[in-house]
């Protein structure tokens, strides 16, 4: 139990509509994030999974159900700031995020706040804004960063909290190449790094195939859960969800409905290539 | 026509100006602005020009940037001297067409109220221009704290302030978004009567508040998960901190008040007829 970072328990939320309700935006819920982990959680469109980065700091409350971070229950107000400060939310655009007109004043603007000690915000500013790779910007005006270094100034922002755990809504969705791949590798790096949970909420099948586990959505409930080469070994069931499979799988598939025998790590490219090479080897 | 707007821009170097407290910055711009309007003759005003100057060198903002914060108040300087030249019969009658007179006075109170206006302008966007809006509200926060007693949050009033500062360069460019994507449907911005152009902007400004409304729900949500809660408790990475500088600064504002006030006095009030006699 100890471990465990971030519970989601029978979980159903709608939105308010304005005279019929809504049909519920997550259904249902149950989930658990260990400490330490690099989740993914993978859906199209409406299938939910926006709302499960809201609910997962009591930013909205389940209408059934209870979230709980690190065993508080986020309905419980005494314990906002402590859940806040626990689990912070990266989301997607990061224009909407960045409050301050300075770079390392945005990134301060969490801590002061929390009304940490002037000496500690500045070590903690200087250090998750070098965690980022941000650290030279630190005096720029955010307007005049690419939307990559946008986003990573909005990392840093929630680094500076000290988060055990942050829940990424579709951080990359918005970027162009270059600046999504900066984003994962900041992503990656918090987690290697300095163990925070990383939970990556994305449609992007290849960057969700970075994670050591995914959690698929679809039409507000939780449909698999598991490694990716559990995810992506039913590749049909993957496409009729609305989801793209990553290339390498998408043959493997195609080779096994012509009849073709093929096993082993199907979803890296090296992978991939060891398990062809074997067939051809034995043929 | 969208990136002309400077007024409220900060301009980030590193000079003696820029390091100030904005405290002190914010104080001693509203004295100078209080002096420029005591000034009573040309020497006095001369003096606060020279003053002017020299912080705007000492800033090392660059005279065409601050030049070209001046051009959104050129028409109010051009329609105030225009007053003055017609409505100011002191002096020597200059030209005299229809039923205007220019007289010498009418010519010399035009100059300086252009003087006043110009440096009023140009030390009130000096403060824009050295002080970050975030240090800038920072200052007020402080400075107006004992508001709180009655009942004013000067703490949310700066946030807002802070919040309004920040997305003016991204409502500008949302504003430029739009405009393309209007225009490549055909819209037409720059032609057509007045009333044509107004009825144009409707399609600019639907789209620009809706989008406006999304972004402050999002900032509202992100601004929630930093732990806001409307400032109580907070503290401030950058503190206030009173330096030698702003002793210097201090200092410095007390001649010039102590400068203008002996001028004012040494000189008199200006008028119009000694001053064009003396200066012919």
């Amino acid at each position: 139990m100890a471990d465990i970072i971030l519970k989601f328990d029978n979980v159903t939320f709608r939105y308010d509509g304005d005279e019929t309700p809504l049909p519920p935006a997550v259904e249902n819920l149950s989930l658990e994030i260990k400490k330490g982990e690099f989740v993914a959680i993978l859906g199209h469109n409406g299938s939910g999974k926006s709302t499960v980065a809201k609910l997962s700091n009591g930013l909205v409350i389940p209408e059934s159900g209870d979230v709980y971070v690190n065993g508080m229950n986020t309905k419980n107000e005494n314990d906002d700031f402590k859940i806040k400060q626990t689990v912070g939310v990266v989301f997607q655009n990061p224009d909407n995020q960045i409050v301050a007109t300075i770079v390392e004043e945005d990134v301060a603007f969490g801590p002061e706040n929390l009304g940490v000690d002037p000496a500690e915000i500045r070590r903690r500013v200087d250090e998750a804004l070098k965690i980022v790779g941000m650290y030279k910007y630190r005096l720029h005006e955010p307007h005049k960063l690419s939307g990559g270094q946008k986003q990573r100034v909005a990392i840093a922002g929630i680094i500076a909290m000290q988060p055990q755990c942050i829940v990424f809504d579709e951080p990359t969705a918005m970027l162009d190449p270059e600046g999504r791949r900066d984003v994962m590798n900041a992503m990656k790096r918090l987690n290697k790094e300095l163990g925070i949970t990383v939970v990556f909420i994305t449609h992007y099948m290849e960057e969700a195939c970075e994670a050591e586990r995914i959690i698929v959505m679809d039409d507000a409930r939780l449909v698999l859960d598991g490694t990716p080469e559990e995810i992506f070994s039913d590749v049909n069931y993957i496409r009729s969800l609305g989801l793209d499979v990553p290339q390498t799988c998408a043959l493997a598939q195609m080779l096994k409905d012509d009849g073709i025998e093929i096993s082993g790590e199907l979803l890296s490219v090296d992978g991939l290539v060891n398990s062809l090479a074997k067939i051809l080897g034995r043929g | 026509m969208l990136k002309d707007i400077t007024i409220g821009q900060y301009f980030p170097l590193n000079s003696v100006i820029h390091r100030l407290d904005p405290r002190v910055k914010l104080l001693y711009t509203f004295v100078f602005i209080i002096m420029i309007v005591v000034a009573n003759n040309f020497v006095s005003m001369l003096f606060c020009v020279i003053c002017a100057l020299s912080v705007t060198l000492i800033s090392k903002i660059p005279v065409k940037t601050v030049v070209k914060g001046l051009k959104p108040i050129l028409f109010i300087i051009i329609i105030t001297s225009l007053l003055q030249i017609i409505y100011v019969k002191t002096g020597v009658p200059l030209v005299s067409f229809w039923k205007i007179k220019i007289t010498s006075g009418g010519l010399l109170e035009a100059l300086f109220m252009t003087m006043r206006i110009t440096f009023l302008i140009v030390m009130s966007t000096m403060l824009t221009y050295t002080t970050s809006p975030t240090s800038m509200t920072n200052g007020l926060d402080r400075t107006f704290a004992p508001l709180s007693r009655l009942g004013i949050d000067f703490n949310i009033i700066t946030m807002i302030m802070t919040i309004a500062l920040r997305f003016i360069p991204t409502l500008i460019d949302e504003v430029d978004k739009i405009i393309s994507a209007q225009k490549s449907r055909g819209a037409n911005f720059e032609s057509g009567s007045i009333f044509k152009r107004a009825k144009m902007l409707i399609p600019l400004f639907v789209p620009l508040l809706f989008n406006a409304t999304r972004r402050a729900y999002e900032l509202a949500y992100a601004m929630t998960c930093r732990c806001y809660n409307g400032g109580k408790g907070k503290t401030t990475m950058n503190a206030l901190k009173f330096r030698a500088g702003d002793w210097t600064a201090s200092f410095l504002t007390v001649a010039f008040v102590a400068g203008v006030i002996f001028l004012n006095i040494n000189f008199g009030e200006y008028n119009a007829q000694f001053t064009f006699n003396t200066a012919v």
